[in-house]
């Protein structure tokens, strides 16, 4: 009987530990193979390559209750919870980007949540982070000791000849006394400390992206896992904590990022408006409190739907821009807008202008994402009025941008309604509410009755038991018969809507109880883990009997 | 694919020296081009493409004969003791090769040692006898060699890892009918075919060569290449396969207690035996060399010959598994 038990997750990446016999691992781990999976030590001919069909698989692939558990992309993927499983041969994978992904993600989907994953003979300190990020838990020291035994010296900038180590590149103990193995055993064992560090903050990708930039198969992997529609997405949060990098290429296709304008597209309800005035961003966040942000308010005066353009977001509501990641992202300020950059944002622009007509649409931009809101406007058929005369803040511009909007009528952006359309696709009335608070620390009431909050970590909003009366259907975690005491564990998870990502807010519903909470997994894994928390329970109401 | 050859010509066709029963003698070496292997599956085979397709009996035995006028016409046949006949096949699969095309080419080579290859399914009594009876005038004590590709003695690499079709026993039962028609034995050993690792590579040859002792009369070791077309190929290009090391033939050669002929085909190359680029060259030439010679002294030169990938090997050798392999490329 083998246990997993996953304390904290980011994206596919986890910490955990994994429980054999009397051993605690805590993952993810190097081990020596032969001490933790004694089965492995009598192997003998029993491979079965990545790449071989299913006949073959079914027929040489050893099988039963095997510590760890072999697996295959073509292989029966039937297996129990709190497994370790081995992907024989996962590092020839590597090389093989599309195929990687192709088969990660036919072993990832079909898999239970709570299992630990070795992929053997594969980490090397250059690559150990982007096998973390794709979910492996298990490493040994056999691709390490091999680059010894080949006298190549391991960073996790790559691998170098031996001579680099008398270069001063290292200090370890194994560097100082010429010990080349002691030194790449021990790269490998801190590269995974720090992949663990990551993992903790959330922020493994942001590892990812500065460890994969020495390796062109690193970065394929990189992009295909993020285009591979819905397997990555799935595994991400919907709100991270701290701040999101937007320093490279990858980010425009980051779930986070494509998440964001894909729901200001398709889900997010605009406030009643004729004019909406498009605005460059601001280095602070949120944008309102920026010195520039609040002259174009006193200009504009509430006489426009505002929207900010931005890269790598797009478009950014103003309701919209407490919510993860509009008030998360660092990008590197150059006022340069690469083609790609452009591309992406007026393509949402577009999308934009094409669902919400507006009578009139003012482009208080220059540089970049003028140009970018210019492509999304001819795209969409709509002729944007420009109000910018050099800089956006320079007296003339900010003049102009005020008496082009004289005489237009006051729209109400509306903070909650906003974010529950983006939030739970659904834009709740909040005639009767009343908020209140300093923004961005705002909650909203009926009388003297909380409904609604936002979580300033995350810009989402927090629903009470009566916020959610006003959110009839979605994110719902469907329980068995029983009254929640503490979390919501993923045994007790009968149904979830498969919209819900970690991090989501969520209504716990059942015939005992109703609750609400966190979720602290995303649906597909709630209705598949045999261990961990599903929902991190704020309150419980027991409900009549009936 | 291989680019389509004129049809009255040989696949190919050389003239060289090779070790036949301890002698060194001048041989001819014949690839054919036939109706090709009746089998055609093995994992690592490309001449399983190397046929004519759907040619009459009648068009496939002309298409031999005018294959042998070109040999008579390319080569003076008495300057060679003897001769080896490839059909990427069988030569005594009668659907492959015609019997009247099979005689002719017997009455062709008469007075000459011939070695001709073919699956056990096709070693009868019958068909031996009549080829013997053709070639035999007498000079050699035993003029034809049935040349079996036995691949190894384990029946379970042999099916999984070739995918070969027969087992021991057939080929056991095959040398036995060999013999009895007056044949003796010529078997082919691969070495390292897809699925296994360095070491077992190893460990399956020694063991077939213990196997084969009083079995054949003359073993050939095939370092295992990776042809095009093949599943191996498909195999290797994804990286789940590579060839063995030259170290490891060197030391098949060197621990068997008979002499193997052993001819590194692409050695020194990626697709090939290999290893690390460096000391790959002469090595190659010491195993023909050897191949040729005999000469333990020579083997034992070249597995002391200092390279800085025997580390690599020697890892390799420790520490590759099934559920990790190939370690290397």
């Amino acid at each position: 009987m083998t246990i997993v038990e996953v304390r904290k997750r980011d994206g596919l990446a986890r910490i955990a530990t994994f429980q054999a016999d009397e051993k605690t691992i805590h993952l993810p781990a190097v081990i020596e193979t032969g001490e933790l999976f004694h089965s492995l030590s009598h192997s003998r001919m029993e491979n079965v390559p990545l790449g071989a069909g299913p006949a073959f698989v079914a027929q040489y692939l050893p099988k039963g209750h095997l510590i760890p558990a072999w697996i295959h992309p073509s292989g029966d993927l039937t297996l129990p919870p709190g497994m370790a499983v081995m992907v024989p041969c996962w590092h020839t994978a590597l090389a093989h980007p599309r195929k990687y992904v192709e088969w990660l993600a036919a072993m990832k989907t079909a898999l239970p949540p709570d299992t630990a994953w070795y992929a053997p003979a594969a980490a090397l300190p250059s690559n150990a982070a982007i096998l973390s990020y794709s979910g492996f838990d298990i490493f040994d020291f056999t691709a390490v000791d091999l680059r010894s035994s080949q006298g190549i010296f391991c960073l996790p900038e790559g691998e170098f000849p031996r001579g680099t180590m008398e270069g001063g590149a290292c200090d370890c103990p194994g560097c100082r006394v010429g010990d080349l193995k002691a030194h790449n055993r021990d790269r490998l064992i801190r590269e995974i400390a720090l992949a663990r560090q990551f993992i903790a903050a959330q922020r493994l990708r942001d590892l990812v992206e500065s460890r994969c930039r020495m390796d062109a198969a690193q970065v394929a992997i990189l992009r295909n896992l993020d285009r591979t529609c819905g397997f990555f997405e799935k595994a991400v949060p919907v709100a991270r904590q701290g701040t999101l990098l937007a320093t490279t290429g990858e980010v425009l296709q980051r779930p986070e990022v494509t998440r964001f304008s894909e729901r200001v597209v398709s889900r997010y309800r605009p406030p009643a408006a004729d004019v909406a005035v498009l605005l460059p961003c601001s280095a602070r966040k949120p944008y309102s409190l920026s010195q520039s942000h609040r002259k174009f308010r006193q200009a504009i005066a509430g006489r426009a739907s505002e929207l900010i353009v931005t890269s790598p977001l797009g478009l950014v509501p103003r309701e919209l821009e407490l919510v993860y990641p509009a008030a998360h992202y660092n990008v590197p300020v150059t006022g340069y807008w690469d083609a790609e950059e452009r591309e992406f944002t007026g393509g949402i622009i577009a999308a934009f202008l094409e669902k919400h007509r507006f009578k009139r649409v003012i482009a208080h931009l220059e540089g970049g994402a003028l140009a970018a809101a210019e492509k999304g406007a001819a795209l969409a058929g709509v002729e944007l009025e420009i109000t910018c005369r050099g800089r956006p803040l320079s007296q003339e511009s900010l003049a102009l941008l005020d008496s082009a909007l004289s005489g237009e009528r006051k729209v109400r952006h509306d903070v909650i309604r906003g974010t529950s359309s983006w939030q739970f696709g659904l834009a709740i009335d909040t005639r009767n509410l009343v908020v209140k608070g300093r923004y961005p620390w705002i909650r909203a009431f009926r009388g003297r009755t909380p409904f609604f909050s936002i979580d300033e970590a995350t810009g989402l909003l927090r629903p009470t038991f009566e916020g959610w009366n006003l959110i009839p259907e979605g994110y719902r975690v469907t329980i068995d018969e029983f009254v929640p005491t503490g979390d919501v564990l993923a045994p007790g998870v009968v149904d979830a809507d498969p919209r819900i990502r970690e991090g989501d807010e969520v209504l716990v519903t059942g015939p005992c109880a109703i609750a609400t909470g966190r979720a602290a997994m995303p649906a597909c894994e709630m209705l598949r883990s045999g261990r961990g928390v599903a929902v991190r329970v704020r309150k419980v109401k027991t409900l009549p009997r009936t | 694919m291989f680019p389509e050859r004129e049809s009255d010509r040989p696949l190919a066709a050389w003239a060289g020296r090779d070790r036949i029963e301890g002698q060194v003698m001048s041989a001819l070496t014949i690839i054919l081009k036939t109706g090709g292997c009746a089998h055609d599956r093995c994992r690592m085979c490309s001449y399983r493409h190397e046929r004519y397709n759907r040619l009459t009996h009648g068009e496939l035995e002309a298409g031999l004969r005018a294959q042998l006028a070109w040999i008579e016409n390319n080569f003076t046949l008495e300057d060679f003791d003897a001769v080896k006949i490839y059909t990427s096949g069988s030569l005594f699969d009668p659907l492959e090769v015609p019997v009247q095309a099979r005689d002719a080419l017997a009455k062709m080579m008469r007075g000459k040692i011939v070695i001709a290859e073919t699956r056990p399914e096709y070693v009868t009594v019958d068909h031996l006898n009549q080829f013997v009876t053709l070639i035999d005038n007498g000079t050699h004590e035993t003029p034809l060699f049935v040349a079996i590709g036995v691949e190894t003695s384990n029946d379970t690499i042999r099916e999984k890892c070739i995918d070969k079709g027969f087992s021991w026993d057939d080929f056991v039962k095959a040398t036995e009918i060999a013999r009895s028609a007056g044949a003796g034995v010529k078997a082919y050993l691969l070495a390292k075919p897809l699925f296994l690792t360095e070491r077992e590579a190893i460990d399956d040859m020694i063991s077939s060569i213990r196997d084969l002792s009083g079995t054949a009369d003359m073993i050939s070791l095939n370092p295992c290449t990776v042809q095009r077309n093949t599943e191996l190929e498909y195999y290797w290009k994804q990286g789940a396969y590579r060839p063995p090391y030259l170290w490891s033939i060197l030391t098949i050669l060197s621990e068997s207690p008979v002499h193997l002929t052993c001819d590194p085909l692409g050695g020194g190359q990626e697709r090939g035996p290999h290893n690390c680029g460096v000391c790959d060259g002469p090595l190659v030439k010491g195993i023909r060399d050897y191949s040729l010679s005999a000469d333990r002294e020579l083997l034992s030169a070249l597995l002391a010959i200092p390279c800085a990938c025997k580390e690599e090997w020697d890892f390799v050798l420790r520490e590759e598994r099934s559920y990790c392999m190939p370690l290397t490329r």
